[in-house]
């Protein structure tokens, strides 16, 4: 029953990403591929909040990094593949460092390194003029995969759905594996971990920079399909989009993670060009799960377990 | 750079930091207080302190109403605000999982409906002068130059920190808000009631908050984003060590004058990032803070 299900989504995804390329006008196709890449995005954070327990909200700056590192990459005519592991590797490598600061830190210290981490960056990005343009921004040129340049929304959408279904899947594997047992071992209690042999502080540190090369990847995706990047969309609300996620996901639940990333990802555009609705309902969805349902939405759904 | 020159910028620079310094401070006050009582990392706070500075603007501007009127209304509408948002929102995410990860995120929920709300009320659209009631003017002390403003914000914040120590210290109340800070279980068994001490230091922490937004508000242009004052309060109070009162005072002046010397000394560029170089440092350094105590293990 299971596997029928999982072969009909499948098909049923296949089938909509078919209909979309064929049918669906450049703004939807646009908006779809803006919803993969807030998916990846979020995928990283849970990694880091859902899987290891560690807070973070930093993933503004990884996701920036991933975004100027692979599009300076595509400046230097390097093909994609390369351009997208260095966008990853980058913002990976910046992980491993709030990583290992992680470690000598829990709870709210973490949180508020982690943020001013994150406003760091956005300072860097804004003031490191010579290589990210600074206020004026960044005009990202086309992709180029296999000699073949990227030039339209449409065009991107494959590569952009695989990468997404790719790190979907490499998600899942991580969540089912032992590996994922042992972060969730760290997260439920450090010292019972330890107990029973899990290295806790190498698991933090994996879960850092595996959350960190996440978004970094996402940042490439988005280079992808867009071609100019201001530092203005890589402040705190960006992080606060992929907490929302995460949060109203349900905290340790990757389908959830996707839920989250549909509903918020599509809320997000829709209320682009009202700031204070979206800001009152964000705020109000966040103090709402929290007090009614910490657990979030799909686990309300289920019910209580 | 000139001897002279460097003497005259280290004066005006801890004058000014000394200024805003004690803002910082104030904020700081309001933070570690709630913290140390609640458990909860206020990350709202700077939302509070904006939606406290176009409370008043609201008041004065449209309203018309007379600043003596005002400023104990803003105080008090914002003491209420408080109190009712600990006791509404936050007595239950933490009755629901202790896990101060969800305390953390509600604040943001409420840090961003605040922001959306002023945004919403339309004035959150241009940024906007307050009115002072200060007359213009400048004072100098030694080669530093203070405008009368500046001399009131750092007198009323040191009159306003003298009378919170003295109520920590010598009221019942605040006896009662130490205690709890100390030892939750050990304050509920010797009578003191959790509820009524937790919503009053979120009423005292939102008194604070509206404070020194007064104070502040007619040196600066009042914007949705103005809450930002908040990093560096928390700033401060990662350096005082955030659980301890006197480090968070000790670490708003530390922000402020630092801050002011970057400001004079590098580029008025660098000023946004020192707060978070100087939460880097003093994390990386001495991740309990100046006054934070050693580090406590939790054992099983």
């Amino acid at each position: 029953m299971k596997r029928l299900l999982a072969v009909l989504g499948v098909a049923a995804v296949v089938a909509g990403a078919v209909v979309l390329e064929a049918s669906a006008t450049g703004y939807i196709v646009y908006l779809v591929n803006l919803l993969l890449v807030t998916l990846v995005l979020s995928l990283g954070l849970h990694v880091v909040i859902g899987e290891s327990g560690q807070f973070s909200l930093a993933h503004s700056a990884f996701y920036g990094i991933g975004i100027y590192a692979t599009a300076i990459a595509t400046t230097a005519h390097w093909p994609f593949i390369l351009a997208l592991g260095v966008g990853g590797l980058a913002a990976a490598v910046c992980g491993l460092v709030i990583g290992l600061l992680a470690l000598r830190m829990r709870d709210i210290y973490l949180a508020l390194s982690t943020f001013a981490f994150g406003e760091a960056m956005q300072w860097v990005f804004l003031n490191w003029e010579a290589v990210t343009g600074g206020p004026n921004g960044y005009n990202i040129p086309p992709t180029k995969l296999f000699g073949f340049a990227i030039m339209s929304d449409r065009e991107a959408f494959p590569l952009v759905a695989v990468l997404a279904v790719l790190f979907l899947a490499a998600t899942l594997v991580l969540h089912h594996s032992g590996f994922g047992r042992a972060l969730r071992a760290v997260r439920e209690s450090e010292i019972a971990a330890a107990a029973v042999g899990v290295n806790v502080k190498l698991m933090k540190l994996a879960a850092f920079t595996l959350s960190a090369l996440l978004a970094g990847a996402a940042g490439g995706m988005f280079t992808t399909f867009s071609t100019f990047i201001h530092p203005d969309s890589l402040g705190f609300s960006t992080t606060v989009l992929v907490l929302t996620v995460v949060v109203v996901g349900g905290i340790g639940s990757v389908w959830g993670v996707v839920g989250g990333a549909v509903v918020f990802g599509l809320l997000n555009e829709l209320l682009r060009q009202l700031p204070s609705y979206q800001e009152m309902i964000y705020g109000a969805i966040l103090m709402g799960f929290m007090m009614f349902a910490p657990r979030g939405m799909f686990a309300a759904l289920r019910g209580a377990r | 750079m000139d001897l002279e020159v460097v003497w005259l910028f280290v004066q005006q620079g801890v004058a000014s930091g000394l200024v805003s310094g004690a803002v910082y401070a104030l904020l700081a006050l309001a933070i570690v207080i709630v913290y140390r009582t609640t458990d909860v990392a206020n990350f709202a706070q700077g939302e509070i302190y904006m939606a406290a500075s176009y409370l008043a603007f609201f008041l004065i501007v449209v309203f018309a109403a007379p600043i003596l009127l005002a400023i104990p209304l803003t105080i008090l509408i914002v003491c209420g605000g408080a109190a009712v948002f600990q006791r509404l929102v936050l007595a239950r995410v933490a009755s629901v999982r202790g896990v101060s990860v969800n305390l953390v995120i509600a604040t943001l929920g409420l840090s961003y409906f605040l922001k959306g709300m002023v945004r919403f009320s339309g004035f959150g659209d241009a940024p906007r002068s307050f009115p002072s009631v200060v007359p213009d003017g400048a004072l100098t002390i030694g080669d530093a130059s203070l405008s009368y403003l500046d001399i009131v914000i750092f007198v009323t914040s040191l009159v306003v920190m003298a009378l919170f120590f003295w109520m920590f210290t010598f009221t019942k109340t605040g006896r009662a808000m130490r205690a709890v800070g100390m030892n939750r279980r050990a304050a509920a068994l010797v009578g003191i009631s959790l509820t009524r001490v937790q919503m009053q230091v979120w009423a005292c922490s939102g008194g604070i908050s509206a404070i020194a937004a007064l104070l502040i508000a007619p040196k600066l242009l009042l914007t949705v984003e103005m809450g930002h004052v908040a990093t560096l309060a928390f700033a401060a109070a990662i350096v005082g060590g955030f659980t301890s009162l006197p480090g968070a005072v000790v670490g708003g002046f530390i922000i402020g004058i630092a801050e002011n010397l970057v400001g004079l000394f590098v580029s008025s560029r660098a000023i946004v990032v020192t707060p978070f170089v100087v939460i880097m440092l003093v994390l990386i350094l001495k991740p309990q803070g100046l006054f934070g105590g050693a580090v406590r293990v939790r054992k099983v």
